[in-house]
Formats: structure tokens, C-alpha cells, sequence
């Protein structure tokens, strides 16, 4: 396990390293700096900007030193937001944006399970078809149509109150978080949702679901013993790369619902071309999803004893 | 026709059969009509004894023995009529409530893929003990501690570790074992096992098959036993019924099935199967052309187009289970009073089966 672990870890480190790379290249290529930005800079002044934040030596020298400054974890400070550190800015926004994104990750696994299970139980019956619609449209249509339609809904909804239940932007209470949440895991929601009808279909047509029924085992047990944990499975796969589109995904609903999440950051660094954001965003997010999908493949193995790692064959 | 169902050697006139099965009809609908699947089934097995249920795939042999224990879906699957009474008691049309009150109590099933009949998830012990805590009203860890009983019964090595495993973690006859442990969790009356040996490579299929017949002897319990492997059938089974389009064409004692067969299509098999003095390039026996399509079955015998002594009459109309000894019974014309055929002579006996 202890060794699994170790490997998994290096093989990060080294995809870090190649986000950080390509995104270091990408961003290099993209005409203009940070300080184009500024207008009529007299050129000293530029040249003094420029030697202060090493942009004038070549870009492959640049690359070594930003190596060296992120393994000592150092990703400089903000081109464009004066005397932030970019570990600041991570350090303060990230929470927020981590709080709404696992909030969304819960809300989207267990109303996918709970749906798809459902679709699968009423196959073929009015709930199925109900639900399956509805999957379609949470599916197709953007999150910031959502995250609109959600604060519509907010504001209708106070006003029919005739009190403020929920507020309409911002952040601080769970209020703040609930349909901002919702939401953001929508999309994935739904993704689940058709996953685990698919995975639950197969399930129930398995032999050892016969076994059970042959041993006499009521419906109900059946359903929660022997039917969910196997159906499971596929979903929990793409629980990694649903905490990246969850996370990525972020960006656009902190936007509507004014929340200070790190989402907002990231987009505004590539606006501007801000060097230093980009490249600490970047890492840091990088980094971030190689540790979940490693602990996504450490959880799967308590679900399904076959794929256990280091676990010896008796 | 009752007198021909009992084993004349265990026949008591009050015993009542473990397991019978009378005129059961089964049919699924299916895009463009309705596959009768069984069509028209009727046998019985005693305690202690073992049936052998044989026919190609599709025959209809497993449906029967789903059906019985209310294992088909439905819908699509229907139970158009007939009866099975497990120590005199109705199966057909229970509701599932009552259903799982039998099921893995007095009749239980061993699976043709042990393998894919385990639940990977879950370990093999807890899937003993779920029979005993559902049905007997164990606490886990007593039911646990009888998995292992289970387990030592069925001859599995180092059981008290074995129970904490995961099915992955059995080979394939360890498996077809585990699975028999635990059909046998609640003694039931009734053992039915669909292909059990078919998944497994023949030197396992050698001890599944003892520890079947094993079992059997100190428990006193029917067997039916669906296989398409007559060497199987000759080992293990007392009574045989052959099954073809989803009836029963021929039944009677493995001697009578073996020795006396009374059916075209039982030669066919027998002459199907391959023999050890067979020479290398040699081709095996097939019966030529396939069975009728079960959306619209032929007004007369399924097996006519496939027959080499096929009449007139075959073709027309449907032959009855016609008596042709004691316990022994054919669907064939031939054996007729009016077709006056010496089918003893027509046959060969001997001659189709080397």
C-alpha cells in the first residue's frame, strides 16, 4: 500500500511538473507581458519593471528560476494586484472555493446515485422517463444559465416569503453556499445520474443478483446489499475527474453569485497575462487533483476488494 | 401418467413426491409474438433421488427450473398454466413475500457459473450467513461460525480463513463448493443445480459431482440436476427426462434412457456424444438442422425435420407421452400401437452408440 502510494506520488510530482512546463511554454507564447498592460510606460521605467521581475532575461533562464522558486513552494507576487503574494491569494480564496466544490461534489454524488438508482428501479415507467429528461437538460445547458435561474429563483422565492430565506450573492453563511453548490454540481449530477442508471441495469441483470433471489433474500435487502455497492463502482471512477470539473467548473458561479473563490483569479490572471498567478494557480490546481484522484483510487479499493492494492492473493 | 413418474424402486403409494411439476407452460413475449418456452411440462422427483434434466441449449430445461422457483422476469416472462408442488405444496403464482419464505429454505439452486454467481463485493462467509440470518434468525456471528461448518462440509480447506475472503480470491471449483455450502444452509428438500460442472475443467467437475452425490446421501434430498452432458447425467442421475422445443420427449430410469432409448432424438444425442476410441480427424456425429422456432411451434413433432424415421402423422399432430415400459415414456409416433413399427429393430440398439 505504503509503496502504491509512494509511486502514485512520484508519477504526480512528475505531471506537476509537466503542467507547470506546458503551461509555462503556453503562456510565454501568448504575444504581449504583464506589463503591457500599463499604459505609456515610459521606457526606462519598463526596462526598471522588467530587470525587477527578471523579465528581461531569456525565457529559458526565467523557466529555472521559477523550478527553483516553486520547490522551495515560492510562486512570487502578483503582476497586477500590487504587493500580493500569489501564496496569499491562494491561501485566501482557495477555502472558499474548496468549501462550494465539495459541498457541489456531495450534492452531486448523492443525488446522482439516489436518481440513477431510482430511473433504475422505475425503468421504463414514468419516473424514468421524467427524470431522464430532466438529466438531458442539466446535461446541455450551461452552468450560467443555472447559476442565473438560481438567483431568479431565490429572489422569487423571497419575495413570495415576503422575508429574505436564502441571499442572493455573496458568501459567509450556509445559505450563501446551498444553491451556488447546487449549481455548480448540477451538470455532473446529471453525468452520475446516467451513469449510475446504466451501471445499475447491468447490476440487476448480474447472476448473483439471481443467487440472492434464489436464496430468498427480500427486495429491499437485495436492492441495498447486493445491487448498490456493485453499481457503485463505475461512478466512483469518475469521481476524479468530476472534482476537476467541479473545481475548474467553479470559476463561472463564483462570477453570478459574487463569491470570492480562487475560480475568479485564475480566469482574471489569464486575462491579464499576470505570470505569476497563472503559473501558481495553475500548480496549485494541478497538484490538487492529482491528490484527489490518488485518494479517489485509495477509496475505491475499500469498495471493491478485487482492485485492493497491495493485497496478497490468498 | 402418475404411475410412470415414480421410481419403481422407491415407490411407496403414499409418498408424496419431493418436487412435481405438472403441465407447466411458460412463454415470454418478445418483439413480434411469443416464444413458448415450455410447452407443457410435467415430472416428479422423490427424496433422495436425482433427476436428469438433458437437452441442447434452449430446450427450455433451465426456464422450467427458474420458473419454478419464480426466478424468470416477469414481464416478460409469463406462467401460463401448470403446477409445482414442493412436498405438496403450490410454488406457481406466490407472491414473492411467501416466495422467499421457500427459497433457499426447502428448494435452493446451484449455478451453472460460480464465478459470476457470487457477489464480488461481499465476502463468501457473510454470503453463507445471509441465508442463515434471513431465514433462520441467526445473529451474524452465529451465523458466521455455521458458514465455516458449511464450508468444512463442502470440504474447503482452512474454511475458519476461507469465510473472510472475497470470491476473486477462490478458484473456480473452491467457488462451485462455496456455492453448494451454502444452497445447503437451510437442509432444503430440493436441490436444483443448472449446469453446475459445465463452467469447470473436468478433474474438478469429478469432485463437484462426488460432493453432490455425498451430500445427497446423508441428507436424503431431491436433485434436479439440468446439464446437456449425458455423461453426467449417466453418473449422477436416477430418473432422466430429455428435453427437446421445450417438452419433455422421453423419460424414464438412466438404464431405460441409456440401454432402451425410445426416442429418435435421445439416439441423436447418445450418437452425438464423443468416445474415447475415437480416432484423430475423425468427425464427431451432429444432428443435422436445428430446433423449431419456438414464436410458432409446428402443429406436429418439433424433431420430425430433424428425424430419420419421420411419418406422415409426425408432421400433423402433436404425439403424446406415449408408455413404453414400466416408468418409461416417449413422444413418438413410432411407438404407437398403430404404427406398428418393431422399433427395436428399426433403432439398432447398440449400433448408434459407438
Amino acid at each position: 500500500m505504503t509503496q502504491f502510494i509512494l509511486k502514485r506520488l512520484l508519477s504526480g510530482v512528475i505531471t506537476i511538473w509537466f503542467i507547470a512546463t506546458a503551461t509555462f511554454i503556453g503562456m510565454h507564447s501568448v504575444p504581449g507581458d504583464p506589463l503591457a498592460n500599463e499604459k505609456a510606460v515610459a521606457p526606462e521605467i519598463r526596462r526598471n519593471l522588467e530587470a525587477r521581475y527578471g523579465l528581461d532575461k531569456p525565457v529559458w533562464q526565467q523557466y529555472g528560476i521559477f523550478l527553483g522558486n516553486m520547490l522551495r513552494g515560492d510562486f512570487g507576487i502578483s503582476f497586477t494586484q500590487k504587493n500580493r503574494y500569489v501564496n496569499d491569494i491562494i491561501r485566501e480564496h482557495f477555502p472558499v472555493s474548496a468549501v462550494l466544490g465539495v459541498l457541489a461534489l456531495i450534492i452531486a454524488t448523492v443525488g446522482g446515485v439516489i436518481w440513477g438508482a431510482l430511473t433504475a428501479v422505475y425503468r421504463d415507467r414514468w419516473p424514468d422517463s421524467v427524470i431522464m429528461f430532466l438529466v438531458v437538460i442539466a446535461v446541455s445547458v450551461p452552468s450560467f444559465v443555472f447559476a442565473m435561474l438560481g438567483q431568479l429563483g431565490i429572489l422569487a422565492m423571497n419575495e413570495w416569503l415576503g422575508f429574505s430565506l436564502l441571499p442572493v450573492a455573496g458568501w459567509g453563511s450556509f445559505g450563501h453556499m446551498l444553491v451556488p453548490a447546487l449549481v455548480l454540481g448540477l451538470g455532473t449530477m446529471a453525468y452520475l445520474t446516467r451513469l449510475m442508471r446504466s451501471s445499475m441495469l447491468e447490476v440487476t441483470s448480474a447472476d448473483y443478483i439471481r443467487t440472492a433471489k434464489a436464496k430468498g433474500v427480500p427486495p429491499l435487502r437485495i436492492f441495498y446489499k447486493h445491487q448498490l455497492r456493485n453499481a457503485i463502482l463505475p461512478v466512483i471512477t469518475v469521481l476524479g475527474p468530476s472534482i476537476a470539473a467541479i473545481t475548474t467548473g467553479g470559476f463561472v458561479v463564483e462570477l453570478v453569485f459574487a463569491i470570492p473563490g480562487l475560480g475568479r483569479f485564475f480566469v482574471q490572471a489569464v486575462q491579464q497575462l499576470d505570470y505569476t498567478v497563472i503559473m501558481g494557480t495553475t500548480v496549485f490546481y494541478g497538484a490538487f487533483l492529482v491528490i484527489m484522484v490518488l485518494l479517489v483510487d485509495i477509496l475505491y479499493g475499500f469498495i471493491d476488494p478485487r482492485i485492493r492494492v497491495g493485497k496478497v492473493r490468498g | 401418467m402418475s404411475d410412470i413418474d415414480n421410481h419403481p424402486l422407491n415407490r411407496k403409494p403414499d409418498e408424496t413426491p419431493a418436487l412435481a411439476v405438472d403441465n407447466l407452460q411458460v412463454e415470454f413475449s418478445a418483439q413480434g409474438g411469443r416464444v413458448q418456452a415450455v410447452r407443457g411440462v410435467s415430472f416428479s422427483v422423490q427424496p433422495g433421488e436425482t433427476l436428469g434434466v438433458v437437452g441442447e441449449s434452449g430446450c427450455g430445461k433451465s426456464v422450467t427450473m427458474m420458473s419454478i422457483m419464480g426466478l424468470i422476469p416477469m414481464p416478460p416472462g409469463r406462467i401460463v398454466s401448470g403446477s409445482a408442488k414442493l412436498n405438496g405444496k403450490e410454488l406457481l403464482h406466490l407472491p414473492v413475500k411467501q416466495l422467499n419464505k421457500i427459497r433457499g429454505v426447502d428448494i435452493s439452486m446451484v449455478f451453472q457459473d460460480p464465478m459470476s454467481a457470487l457477489n464480488p463485493t461481499m465476502r463468501i462467509g457473510e454470503q453463507i450467513a445471509e441465508t442463515l440470518m434471513i431465514h433462520r434468525g441467526m445473529g451474524h456471528g452465529d451465523a458466521l461460525k455455521r458458514a465455516v461448518d458449511l464450508l468444512e462440509r463442502t470440504r474447503i480447506p482452512e474454511a475458519r480463513k476461507r469465510v473472510r475472503q472475497y470470491p476473486f480470491e477462490f478458484s473456480g471449483g473452491m467457488l462451485q463448493r462455496a456455492v453448494i455450502a451454502m444452497s445447503l444452509a437451510c437442509s432444503p428438500s430440493v436441490l436444483v443445480a443448472d449446469e453446475p460442472t459445465t463452467a469447470l475443467d473436468v478433474t474438478i467437475q469429478n469432485q463437484v459431482l462426488e460432493l453432490m452425490r455425498e451430500i445427497q446421501r446423508e441428507e436424503g434430498m431431491a436433485i434436479v440436476l439440468i446439464t446437456h452432458d449425458l455423461g453426467v447425467v449417466a453418473r449422477m442421475a436416477d430418473q432422466v427426462a430429455v428435453m427437446y422445443a421445450g417438452q419433455i420427449v422421453e423419460r424414464g430410469s438412466v438404464d431405460d434412457i441409456f440401454y432402451r432409448s425410445a426416442h429418435p432424438y435421445t439416439l441423436g444425442l447418445k450418437a452425438a456424444m464423443p468416445t474415447a476410441s475415437m480416432h484423430v480427424g475423425e468427425r464427431l456425429m451432429a444432428i443435422p438442422g436445428s430446433p423449431p422456432d419456438l414464436f410458432s411451434p409446428p402443429a406436429g413433432c418439433g424433431y420430425c425435420r430433424r428425424c430419420d424415421y419421420a411419418m406422415n402423422v409426425c408432421e400433423q399432430q402433436l404425439p403424446e407421452l406415449i408408455s413404453v415400459g414400466d416408468s418409461h415414456a416417449s413422444r413418438c409416433w413410432l411407438q404407437h400401437a398403430q404404427a406398428q413399427v418393431d422399433v427395436d429393430a428399426l433403432y439398432q440398439p447398440g449400433a448408434s452408440t459407438c
